[in-house]
């Protein structure tokens, strides 16, 4: 256990980012490079993880798949953890996307200028999903690089999502990359919220909507 | 080494199928699904050792929750599946020996001042 803040027996606010990207973009590398590393796994129900995808031939019995991922935690001060978790690459796991991104900040798609292609899944994943995300593009030694623009269109980004240069291995380039971030969902939260405002006051409105029942989900909470 | 250890050392992964540990039980039995970062913590009062109805798993959970603890964290340090620590720790949150310090409601995104919270945090690394 060792760093954990919680060994003072005070409660943390814990926060999670999802690192996102095609197989061998880096983002293991990403989360070990400002983490500690720590594995996690998961038994799912083949039922649920991979219908029509796995060939059981031969291992009719089985009925459960290992999910291996790794998370980083990053304590900050005193009660503020941050976790770090890359999603699984097969596509045949993204039922556990959904679990990672449940309350989740928000997501770095980490881009190999190589093989682009192998980001798009991600990246229509969090557009689908709401989930605000940042465009990483990971300097590949030897890898061509490329002005941010082009990877933007080449990946048909809203121009509001910052895609930014760097390398997975440097701890303040990942420190960099994460700040881009949290600016970014920072930064998309305070026009949502004038955007609300915005739609309240437009004389355009149809007739006011029912009062909606009291979530007891919400009031409890 | 006995020949008959020589395929069970921890390589081999455990000898015991995973949801054995939860008696076949897959699904919690109650409550929401804890998410991997809500934070647990064991009831103060509650020692845990001498109630003979606790599993080992039960016992280790309650052990490494006196302090604040995660779900991802509390499943990696157990080396159990996720599934099956979910299944364990909904047995003791109902009988009160954990309670969940922390959880974030269903689908709400942290506030603007825990935001800026984060990102003073991240500049300060």
């Amino acid at each position: 256990m060792g760093s954990a803040p919680s060994d003072s027996g005070v409660p943390f606010a814990a926060f999670k980012i999802l690192v996102a990207g095609g197989f061998g973009a880096g983002k293991t590398t990403l989360v070990g490079a400002i983490s500690e590393v720590r594995p996690l796994h998961t038994e799912e129900s083949l039922t649920r993880a991979s219908v029509g995808t796995d060939d059981l031939t031969g291992v009719g019995n089985k009925t459960t798949t290992t999910v291996a991922m790794d998370f980083g935690r990053l304590t900050m001060g005193t009660h503020l953890v941050l976790y770090l978790f890359g999603t699984p690459g097969q596509e045949r796991f993204w039922f556990m996307w959904d679990e990672l991104s449940y309350g989740a900040l928000g997501a770095v798609v980490l881009a190999d200028t190589r093989r682009l292609v192998d980001c798009f899944p991600s990246v229509d994943y969090f557009e689908k999903r709401g989930l605000p995300f940042i465009v990483a593009i990971n300097c590949f030694d030897g890898a061509p690089t490329y002005d941010p623009e082009d990877v933007r269109i080449a990946l048909d980004l809203d121009p509001r999502v910052p895609a930014v240069l760097c390398d997975a291995r440097q701890r303040d380039s990942v420190k960099q990359i994460l700040i881009t971030l949290v600016e970014h969902v920072l930064a998309s939260r305070i026009k949502d919220q004038a955007e609300t405002e915005n739609e309240a006051e437009s004389p355009f409105q149809a007739a006011p909507l029912p009062e909606p029942a009291p979530d007891p989900a919400v009031s409890q909470a | 080494m006995p020949a008959a250890d020589k395929w069970v050392d921890k390589n081999a992964g455990p000898v015991v199928r995973p949801y054995a540990l939860t008696g076949g039980r897959t699904q919690p039995v109650s409550g929401p699904i804890l998410d991997l970062i809500a934070v647990l913590v064991a009831s103060t009062l509650d020692q845990g050792f001498d109630d003979v109805a606790l599993s080992p798993e039960h016992r280790r959970i309650i052990g490494l929750c006196r302090a604040p603890v995660t779900v991802a964290d509390l499943a990696s340090t157990l080396t159990l599946p996720l599934g099956v620590v979910r299944v364990l720790l909904a047995d003791l949150i109902g009988e009160g020996r954990i309670t969940v310090l922390a959880q974030r409601p269903a689908g709400e995104q942290p506030s603007a001042a825990m935001l800026k919270e984060v990102l003073h945090g991240l500049r300060a690394l």
